[in-house]
């Protein structure tokens, strides 16, 4: 773990919270550090909202402790925490005009650096780039201008942490894609420190610092987005992100940096030169997942004879669903693939996700 | 600035922030606290009145009205302990006696039946066709909750009474004359004039939440027009058409100006007779009987609430299915059956909910030599030259409208502080709603005697003796009156607004009473505003508390000083309900017009 220089900015020490029967979070411990952009992914009802709302102080942790910069959170409500939220719907206030809304949190704090309430609502909507539309009602605005206003009305007051929830999940794809790189240009010019709540995996890798990946109430795995990506530390986290192919084999001989994983009949080769943890041994049961990017067409070591079965044409390539012995395999290829297929992959390539003995 | 205004300005800052802080939890004590005070302190005087006797607890008087076959009839032998066969033996006999509980049950469940044939056909039209003044027609099915239950008595007089229009009609085309009054058919006809709407209402309501997409499937399924009805669209209205008959049974078995006014004491129910007992000083029986009363209303309703929490059928997001033109589109049986029935069923309604108004109105301008304004120059005369014993209508008009700004003054904001304590969600919510809510239930005869008892009277705290002035027990009275329409109305767009409204101004610094103010009241005043006006009307026409506590002295408001006409002078009597019309209109007017869509009842 790598040492702070200072307190992080947000820290959940073993969070649970219950709802009668249902637990919606639980026992989750997480930090997040000063300045860093800070994404929570996962399915619909893992939890991460919950999160959010518990950081924000709309809800009280039912065990466990929310910590701001060293300071235990508990009871204060959420207008003393400083916090901004973005909320998916962006909650204006739709009886005030843009610029009302911006302005609303200076009634209770100064604008930062001495600037005068005025001068602080054009410069935020500067920033969300809509400059001069503070006389606008919120009403006629399109979705991704609101929720800049949104944006724009977080931060007015200055606060410590920004928390945005799900904001863009309302916006079709292309808009999506380019306010997310907005968002990341704010955050990185305010250098303030972001917790980002999503379900789409992509825009979370895209944007983020680092990553949660949340399941059922727990982190599954915290770290930067390619590891994530290419080191998934779960079988929940190799199938949520991204297309994966992940299998079940048992270990029948191991070499230096390399074991061979049997799969029925099959025979793959895994590499585990790079693998922390306990070492491998024959007899163990390995979970592993292969991208379907890099099972490329001419064969490398691994080579597998599959059956295409059916094939999406995606634009810049085709995923293609095939049968290798009985097992599922997907492939990401510019190839025209049809019949039987003999597809090869690196033993660097292949992640080991799980070990049990 | 200097550094001593600096740091004056932040104290008054964080003074300001305190109190903010602060005031919402503050004002919803306050707002519990003139609940006891003004409801359940009162209300349980009169528990103990009728079970503590000369200093000692007995059920003595509960004994006497269950087995007096005055009050329970041919039941009453059944609490004193004579055979059940016996019993059902004389209830079947042709003289069975029912007593006043009986016959209190009897109209009551007559008056349902007769809300209930002339309420569902209005649902039908409204929720089914289009025409013209729908909307119009659907906003009015509100006004009876308005409509002072004296004034709709005073224009049955207008129309059924001896001289009344009905039999100025009849002898027109030399019939009649006809008496209806006193009877029980007028009774219950009024009672279905006051209830009909109400079941319409709710039963619209219900009707237009069907999903047409799934009547669609039962057609595409094979089903046809009668069956895709019987086995959709039933199952789905029957609870509301349930719940609007629950309704009026409890407001009917309640019943007591209406009955007063209509029935003379010869048709008394039992509200009636808790009335006279109390003017008979008799506390104890009157009390006892009371409750009795209250027992039963809260039976049925809660029988009604077990039902509904079993039956309801959750639509959410349903298309309604599509209104048919009220002209028929082709003169084929099946279009033309139900729009003769409709019209059929107008010419009645039009009999019923018009005819009493318009004749009170036509009433209140003629004599027997034609149009004239005397009514309204004697209630002029009489404000001016009446004996100090009279009732001087200026006095009225004055005190209804005083009393109507005072418990609006109270209703308004407890309403509204108790609208915001029932949609936030926290354990003990239910229980709070209940108890917020259960005056709605509890007559205005138990609270006008609490408050009689229990405050006007005086109480003995330490020494001191407190006693609360009969005007401030009659505005006591109203607020507790209105202030559930209060919540009811403001309570849903509360509910129906986004969550996060609220929780983005509190992250951007604003306490829960700062965002209460900046955010969720300017967005649902238009209901805070009606709510405003139905508090206001109905204190307005509050008549049962009133009676009970400003009975011998000057603070009558209008509906007393009709009550005190009716009976001599319907000329008077309709002038002053024509003036009590306006009144409650302009009230009615406002709460249509800012969000009477949304009443929950």
């Amino acid at each position: 773990m790598t040492a702070l220089a200072s307190d992080p900015a947000v820290t959940l020490d073993a969070v649970t919270r219950r709802y009668g029967e249902t637990t919606a979070v639980e026992d989750l411990s997480l930090s997040v550090a000063d300045g860093e952009f800070f994404s929570l992914v996962g399915p619909s009802g893992c939890g991460k909202t919950t999160t959010l709302r518990l950081i924000a102080g709309f809800e009280e942790p039912t065990g466990g402790t929310v910590i701001f910069n060293g300071e235990d959170v508990a009871g204060v409500p959420p207008e003393d925490r400083n916090v901004g939220v973005v909320f998916q719907n962006y909650a204006l206030f739709p009886h005030m005009t843009v610029g009302e809304n911006v302005a609303y949190g200076l009634n209770f704090a100064d604008p930062p650096g001495g600037a005068s309430d005025d001068q602080r609502v054009a410069e935020l909507l500067e920033l969300v780039d809509l400059p001069g539309t503070q006389s606008r009602d919120p009403r006629s605005l399109s979705g991704g201008q609101r929720q800049r206003v949104a944006m724009a009305r977080a931060l007015a007051p200055g606060p410590d942490v920004l928390l945005l929830d799900e904001p863009m999940s309302a916006l079709d794809a292309k808009l999506r894609e380019r306010l997310r790189v907005q968002v990341r240009e704010i955050q990185q010019e305010l250098g303030i420190t972001t917790v980002y709540v999503t379900h789409d995996q992509e825009e979370a890798l895209a944007v983020s610092d680092r990553v949660a990946v949340i399941n059922e109430g727990t982190a599954e795995q915290v770290a930067p987005p390619r590891d994530i990506y290419h080191r998934p530390a779960s079988r929940f986290v190799a199938e949520f992100v991204g297309d994966n192919n992940v299998f079940d084999g048992e270990v029948r001989a191991v070499t230096d940096d390399t074991a061979i994983v049997g799969i029925g009949e099959e025979r793959i080769s895994v590499g585990i030169s790079d693998r922390e943890g306990p070492a491998v041994s024959v007899g163990d049961r390995l979970t592993f997942c292969v991208r379907p990017e890099v099972l490329t067409v001419p064969g490398r070591s691994n080579r597998v004879t599959a059956t295409v079965e059916s094939a999406e044409f995606l634009g810049e390539t085709t995923r293609v669903h095939l049968d290798w012995a009985d097992h599922d395999l997907t492939v990401r290829t510019r190839d025209a693939l049809d019949g039987d297929v003999t597809l090869g992959f690196d033993p660097e390539d292949v992640h080991v996700v799980e070990r049990r003995n | 600035m200097t550094d001593g205004d600096q740091a004056d300005g932040r104290t008054r800052q964080r003074l300001r922030a305190a109190v903010e802080r602060r005031s919402l939890p503050a004002l919803a004590v306050l707002s519990v606290a003139v609940l006891v005070v003004v409801f359940y302190y009162p209300v349980a005087t009169v528990l103990v009145d009728a079970v503590l006797v000369e200093g000692r607890m007995t059920l003595r008087a509960f004994r006497g009205i269950l087995t007096d076959p005055f009050y329970f009839g041919e039941l009453a032998r059944l609490f004193a302990g004579d055979s059940p066969l016996a019993v059902i033996d004389a209830l079947l006999s042709g003289d069975r006696r029912l007593g006043v509980v009986g016959f209190t049950a009897y109209q009551a469940t007559l008056s349902t039946v007769a809300s209930v044939l002339l309420g569902v056909p209005l649902a039908y039209l409204l929720a089914r066709y289009e025409f013209p003044g729908r909307e119009t027609v659907r906003s009015l099915t509100i006004l009876p909750f308005v409509l002072p239950s004296i004034m709709v008595a005073v224009g049955f007089y207008a129309t059924f009474g001896a001289n009344g229009t009905l039999n100025a009609t009849l002898a027109l085309v030399g019939l009649g004359p006809v008496d209806l009054l006193p009877s029980l058919s007028a009774i219950v006809v009024a009672h279905a004039f006051y209830n009909a709407p109400l079941v319409a209402r709710i039963t619209t309501a219900a009707w237009e939440s069907v999903d047409a997409g799934a009547v669609e499937t039962a057609r595409s399924l094979g089903a046809g027009p009668f069956r895709a009805f019987r086995d959709v669209v039933w199952p789905q209205i029957a609870p509301s058409i349930l719940m609007g008959g629950a309704l009026t049974f409890v407001f009917t078995f309640g019943t007591f100006p209406i009955v007063l006014a209509l029935g003379g004491f010869e048709l008394a129910t039992v509200e009636v007779f808790v009335y006279r007992l109390i003017g008979d000083l008799n506390y104890a029986e009157g009390a006892a009987l009371a409750l009795v009363e209250l027992a039963i209303s809260l039976g049925v309703l809660y029988g009604y609430l077990r039902y509904e929490a079993a039956n309801t059928i959750e639509s959410g997001g349903a298309r309604p299915q599509g209104r048919k033109p009220l002209w028929p589109p082709s003169y084929s049986a099946r279009e033309l059956l139900p729009r003769v029935g409709l019209a059929a069923y107008a010419v009645v309604a039009f009999v019923l909910f018009i005819a009493p108004i318009a004749s009170m109105v036509y009433a209140s301008i003629s004599g027997p030599n034609g149009l004239t304004l005397e009514h309204y120059q004697f209630l002029v005369e009489r404000q001016m030259a009446g004996a100090s014993f009279q009732v001087r209508p200026g006095t009225a008009v004055r005190n209804s409208l005083v009393f109507g700004g005072a418990a609006l003054a109270v209703a308004l904001p407890m309403g509204v502080v108790i609208s915001v304590l029932t949609t936030r969600r926290y354990r003990g919510r239910k229980l709070v709603d209940t108890v917020a809510m259960a005056p709605l239930a509890v007559s205005g005869i138990i609270v006008g005697l609490g408050l009689l008892r229990g405050l006007v009277f005086g109480i003995d705290i330490g020494g001191w003796r407190i006693a609360v002035d009969g005007a401030l027990a009659i505005v006591a009275a109203h607020a507790v009156v209105g202030y559930p329409f209060v919540v009811r109305i403001v309570a849903p767009e509360l509910e129906a607004l986004d969550r996060q409204l609220v929780e983005s101004a509190r992250a951007l610094g604003a306490p829960r009473a700062r965002a209460l103010l900046d955010v969720e009241l300017p967005l649902v005043w238009p209901a805070v505003i009606a709510g405003a006006a139905f508090a206001f009307a109905l204190s307005v026409g509050e008549f049962t508390a009133t009676a009970v506590l400003a009975s011998g002295t000057g603070q009558y408001t209008m509906p007393i000083a009709i009550e005190r006409f009716i009976g001599r002078r319907l000329g008077p009597a309709t002038a002053m309900g024509v003036v009590l019309l306006v009144v409650t209109s302009v009230s009615f007017v406002l709460v249509d017009r800012l969000g009477g869509d949304r009443v929950g009842l």
